[in-house]
């Protein structure tokens, strides 16, 4: 065996030996967090699916006895309190009393009955997003406005055309892979780049500024191994942790989505099923996982270079929690932004061509000459770091920085 | 033969003036012109106070450190040129027991040998020798992280001396050892003069060098202020005893 490949066995035995690296590299891509994002959206789902049993509370002010009111009061999922006043209907609302308040204005029914436009003013609070008050209470207030719309026209004489001059036929064209795309593209990007990043970060700082407090790195540069041998040795430590993370992460969301078709697909809607199928693709699943590859030796390397230049792992960990802002916010940028297009400038940028390639693989719109940008741009990445991380090895007063 | 020439080595150190990014750093001679030669089989110690620039100039020997003025040549090969000959040719134990604490005895001796390209039917007898000889057979396949600190110091011997080297480099290897790890290092340093081999320790322990070295180096503020053999040492006050005389030499 060549030199660096005996570091690199000692080194990889060394970390595997260490429950934390399994825990990091296996136990929580492949377990934790699917475990996790399924209890999420079990949990958010449940809370979905009990909204649409759940009685709402509607706190009324009305003058006068509006026919809308016995609408609601028809509705089995709503119980409609009246208020004496517009303050009692604010109150209820503000104090969780009451989801939604209407406060019909003193000359509503005067108002309908004139044919002008009557005034209805509804209370509520946006921020309960799996409430379904509200729209419960504006069908009821559509519908009732529809009839009397219908019953004017028909006063008048009058079709529905002629207040309706253009009617929009909408057609979706979007593909279920786009779906899929456009929603889960960007979130497995940002995924496998935190599991590139926890996959690295312990074995490069155990094997950088923890080998300096520890003194072994002196031991080991006190043989005659040379920086070269001892970079490639340890960065390839460093990047098989990373890619066995990245792995396996793949591996967790991939397994609990085929036994989910292979046992479970008639109990899915149509729709997720489609969205779920364009995940579970071969090539996608391919062409990200080249991509990830010299990430991950990018990712190693460099914070290779930053945790050998540490004092200690204190420090290097410290260092490294800075440096991973820059790798995530760049993944960040296409979740908050789902339309934006990946080009030339973009495909040259690490992480966030990966967050928009996954995305285009998912949806099938991808450009292999942009995807080969990106692979390039990655690997010259790759070089410049691996070429830093030589420079700081050779460094003696980096390796006895203390 | 070691042939230390004109060696110096400078840092920087951090002083009481702040700058922008903490102290500012000014250049200081940690080793300044140190000349002196080891002969082939001797055993020699470079003593001094803390800081005086042993360590450094044991690194510089090793090869671990780059000299910034001078040489050292060892076997005539100069550690300036060629570094990885030098230190192929050298076993370097630190004064800590610095090893990997998830490897096993067994496992780190064969890392070092693999690592200085030694098959394993030239280092395997070689290992078993050193094992019995520390009586270490019991120790082999537990973990580096259990074991007591003597058995930590036998490893770092054994995986110091694995590839046979022409030259040996212990820098304080007693310091914080217990007494039965400090007789392991002096029967230690005992066999290697026996065997014909040359070797430079630094240490504290000055009973240790008057029984074993044959030749002493001493350094003041990275100067050497003494160089010779027990008996010229010796000869600086007959009055005195041998820890007196370093006294008075290194406070002067």
């Amino acid at each position: 065996m060549n030199k660096w490949q005996v570091l690199l066995v000692k080194e990889i035995k060394h970390l595997f030996r260490d429950t934390k690296t399994i825990v990091q590299t296996v136990v929580v891509p492949t377990f934790i967090t699917p475990l996790l994002v399924g209890g999420i959206f079990w949990y958010v789902g449940s809370i979905a699916t009990e909204e649409t049993k759940k009685m709402y509370e509607v706190s009324v002010y009305s003058s006068s006895n509006s026919v809308l009111i016995d609408e609601l009061n028809k509705s089995d999922r709503l119980i409609v309190s009246q208020e004496d006043s517009v303050v009692s209907v604010i109150d209820a609302v503000t104090q969780d009393n009451s989801e939604i308040g209407l406060v019909f204005d003193e000359d509503f029914e005067e108002d309908l009955k004139f044919n002008t436009s009557a005034k209805l003013t509804i209370y509520s609070k946006d921020i309960d997003t799996f409430s379904q008050a509200q729209s419960l209470v504006l069908n009821i207030v559509d519908d009732y406005e529809e009839n009397i719309r219908t019953s004017r026209l028909e006063l008048l004489d009058l079709d529905e055309n002629y207040v309706n001059p253009i009617t929009i036929d909408e057609e979706d064209l979007t593909t279920e892979e786009e779906s899929a795309g456009s929603i889960f593209g960007a979130i497995l990007a940002l995924f496998f780049v935190m599991y590139v990043i926890s996959g690295s970060m312990y074995p490069a700082i155990d094997l950088g500024a923890g080998e300096k407090e520890r003194g072994t790195m002196e031991t080991l540069i006190s043989t005659n191994i040379s920086s070269v041998d001892i970079i490639i040795g340890k960065m390839l430590s460093v990047t098989s942790s990373a890619i066995l993370t990245a792995t396996f992460s793949m591996l967790g969301f991939a397994i609990p989505l085929i036994v989910i078709f292979m046992f479970y697909s008639d109990s899915i809607n149509e729709y997720l099923f489609g969205l779920l199928s364009a995940i579970v693709n071969p090539v996608a699943l391919l062409g990200v996982f080249v991509l990830i590859v010299p990430l991950s030796v990018f990712m190693g390397a460099f914070l290779l270079a930053i945790s050998v230049y540490a004092k200690t792992p204190k420090e290097a960990g410290l260092l490294l929690g800075n440096v991973l802002i820059v790798f995530i916010i760049p993944c960040y940028i296409p979740l908050i932004n789902p339309g934006l297009e990946l080009d030339f400038v973009g495909a040259l940028i690490p992480c966030y061509n990966l967050a928009l390639i996954t995305n285009n693989l998912i949806a099938g719109t991808v450009d292999w000459f942009l995807y080969s940008v990106a692979l390039i741009s990655t690997i010259i990445y790759c070089c410049v770091a691996i070429y830093i991380t030589y420079i700081m090895f050779d460094d003696e007063n980096v390796i006895f920085r203390s | 033969m070691i042939q230390v020439k004109n060696l110096s080595k400078q840092f920087k150190a951090p002083t009481e003036e702040k700058g922008l990014f903490g102290p500012k750093k000014k250049p200081f001679w940690a080793v300044k012109e140190l000349n002196f030669e080891i002969t082939k089989g001797s055993v020699a110690s470079i003593l001094g106070p803390n800081g005086c620039g042993k360590t450094t100039t044991l690194r510089m020997i090793a090869g671990m450190l780059t000299p910034s003025r001078g040489t050292v040549f060892v076997d005539s090969v100069d550690v300036r040129k060629d570094k990885q000959t030098v230190k192929s040719k050298i076993g370097y134990m630190t004064n800590n027991t610095s090893l990997y604490d998830r490897l096993s005895v067994i496992e780190t001796v064969k890392f070092f040998a693999e690592l200085n390209q030694i098959p394993s039917d030239v280092y395997m007898p070689r290992a078993e020798k050193l094992f019995d000889q520390l009586d270490m057979r019991k120790y082999l396949n537990k973990r580096i992280a259990d074991l007591s600190t003597g058995m930590k110091q036998k490893t770092s011997i054994v995986r110091t001396l694995i590839h046979d080297p022409d030259l040996i480099v212990l820098d304080e290897p007693t310091t914080g050892v217990d007494v039965t790890g400090q007789s392991v290092i002096v029967d230690l340093i005992k066999s290697i003069k026996d065997s014909g081999k040359t070797l430079i320790f630094s240490t504290h322990q000055l009973n240790e060098v008057r029984d074993i070295a044959d030749q002493i180096v001493v350094m003041k503020s990275g100067e050497k202020i003494f160089d010779g053999n027990n008996n010229e040492f010796q000869k600086l006050d007959t009055n005195k005893n041998f820890t007196e005389i370093f006294m008075e030499l290194v406070n002067e």
